[in-house]
């Protein structure tokens, strides 16, 4: 089985612009964001909305490029103006509103990528999938089509489905945004447990701050309009950590830590909002 | 997959198909059931003795004792099975080419700009024309009334199935697409991958009303252009006084369009397995 294969997946964000000139209004949604992740590390970007994450995210996954500035993975250069590396398998999205395709099975998403890249034989794509799905509390649902499925087990097959392409960074927007409270503590231990068994380089979006402490070991914290870097948050908390960590002291400082930080940022850009409609 | 999973995921069928028809069985004697029979016989009862008891306006309106022995004569004759199979050969025929020319067409307009844009505006301005207004025309452009009467059949049912699948095809949600690039499809395959599948359930339900337009059509020009089929029928019974003959005519092609939706909800199931009600 292939676990780990890739090595790496540093991401360096280096000085990233992006402004939105659809009609000389010159919105500027990043401006001169620097940050790095380090390969396996798990980075949570939070910040109110319209502070740039998803931008930045759609430039990673090759969807979009900047305007300024450069990101590189492992050295790679992934986009700087007028250039970008289209979307690929090293870099795997879920998205907020989830992507998988209803008209095929749930085996047959999960193990389309290896076997379209020719990384797997079916066989093995499917028996590795079948383990993965097992891992993640989903058994004899392969022959299902994802529309019978509920929003938890979707999140989760959608999980399964981005790992089994061994990206070199995962790339989630806001992946359990629609999911109530209870589901998504289950589905986060899930991720957490996935994470431990094959350590990749993570980059998750959230506007949840609990969420944004619990999973990750770097807290990156944007301000709004322009998106920039306002604080980085170390969470020195050990894994494998369970929900039994968020009533912990040093989680609530961390977590406090976390949400003063973004507070300001919350109101701020929440009165902007208001004088725009004003 | 293994064959013994197959082999019991056939009995699983098996078993699934048996509790269905007991289902069916049981749901014969259900309510609803009693009351759909009770209003059709109610209506059935206030029409046979609507004459009797002077109600005005039915006093030409041949009584259901009448039509059941119309009908036992005219199902004998020759020329009224010959009336439903060329209706119904009308109908393939006008049907599958509208079929033919409005998928690819649609599934162009949606995805190249240009080809939308000088082609809509046509559209827009046949479109509003009934198919009706078409039949002179019709039968001074065709060589002959059959394929005057098959090309009102196939206006009738165009313009529906080409607006669904532009609509369809041009409504794909793009995070579909952008997850295909991510899983390792080239730009050329997302048409047959990521487009088409999720166009068919709106090309379905094209479909469907199309053949209800189609009908429709077939009648209308049989009527007017025709030297046969059951509109033809229809309006010759009408012409002869035979009032009787014409509510079997009447009856016939209620089947006839009954059948027809049947066969494209089978159509729309085989094409959409995962649309299916389960």
């Amino acid at each position: 089985m292939s676990t780990d294969s890739s090595n790496g997946g540093t991401l360096s964000i280096r000085h990233a612009g992006k402004i939105y000139d659809p009609d000389g209004s010159n919105v500027v949604a990043l401006d001169d964001v620097t940050f790095e992740i380090k390969a396996k590390e798990f980075c949570v970007i939070v910040g109110p909305s319209g502070c740039g994450k998803t931008t930045l995210l759609n430039a990673i996954a090759g969807f979009d490029q900047l305007t300024a500035g450069q990101i590189l993975l492992d050295g790679e250069l992934l986009t700087s103006p007028g250039k970008r590396l289209l979307p690929g398998a090293d870099r795997m999205v879920v998205f907020q509103q989830g992507a998988l395709f209803p008209w095929k099975t749930v085996l047959w998403n999960v193990t389309c990528g290896p076997i379209q890249q020719g990384r797997m034989s079916r066989r093995e794509a499917e028996r590795h999938a079948t383990h993965l799905l097992a891992r993640v509390g989903l058994t004899s649902i392969e022959n299902q089509y994802p529309g019978e499925l509920s929003g938890g087990m979707k999140r989760r097959v959608e999980i399964v489905r981005a790992l089994m392409n061994d990206p070199k960074i995962l790339l989630l927007d806001e992946p359990f945004r629609a999911l109530d409270a209870l589901t998504k503590s289950v589905v986060q231990e899930y991720l957490l447990e996935l994470y431990d068994l094959t350590p990749k380089t993570v980059f998750f979006i959230t506007h949840d701050i609990e969420e944004a402490a619990f999973l990750a070991d770097r807290v990156v914290i944007m301000t709004t309009r322009p998106g920039r870097v306002m604080k980085i948050v170390n969470v020195d908390i050990e894994r494998p950590r369970n929900h039994q960590v968020l009533t912990t002291p040093h989680f609530l400082r961390i977590e406090n830590e976390v949400r003063e930080a973004i507070h300001d940022e919350a109101r701020k850009a929440f009165e902007a909002g208001e004088r725009e409609l004003a | 997959m293994t064959t013994a999973t197959t082999r019991s995921l056939i009995a699983k069928d098996k078993q699934a198909t048996g509790a269905r028809l007991r289902r069916w069985i049981v749901g014969l004697w259900n309510l609803n059931l009693l009351l759909g029979v009770i209003s059709i016989g109610t209506l059935g009862l206030l029409w046979e003795y609507a004459q009797p008891l002077g109600i005005p306006g039915v006093r030409n309106v041949p009584a259901p004792s009448e039509v059941v022995s119309a009908s036992a004569k005219l199902l004998r004759s020759r020329l009224y099975w010959e009336g439903w199979m060329l209706s119904v050969q009308r109908i393939t025929l006008g049907f599958l080419a509208a079929q033919i020319v409005g998928i690819p067409l649609g599934l162009m307009m949606a995805m190249h700009r240009n080809s939308f844009d000088t082609m809509f505006p046509i559209v827009e301005i046949l479109r509003p024309i009934p198919p009706v207004a078409w039949i002179p025309v019709s039968i001074i452009f065709w060589p002959t009334r059959e394929l005057s009467v098959v090309f009102i059949v196939f206006l009738g049912a165009l313009w529906i199935v080409l607006l669904n699948t532009i609509g369809g095809a041009s409504n794909v949600d793009q995070n579909y697409k952008r997850a295909a690039l991510s899983l390792g499809s080239t730009q050329r395959d997302l048409f047959w991958r990521i487009i088409l599948p999720a166009t068919i359930p709106s090309i379905v339900t094209g479909m469907a009303v199309g053949m209800g337009i189609a009908w429709e059509m077939v009648i209308a020009a049989e009527m007017i252009a025709g030297r046969t089929g059951l509109g033809y029928l229809l309006w010759q019974s009408f012409e002869i006084n035979a009032l009787a003959q014409v509510i079997v005519c009447m009856v016939s092609i209620g089947i006839a369009g009954y059948i027809s939706s049947g066969i494209i909800r089978q159509l729309g199931g085989f094409a959409a397995p995962w649309q299916r009600q389960h």
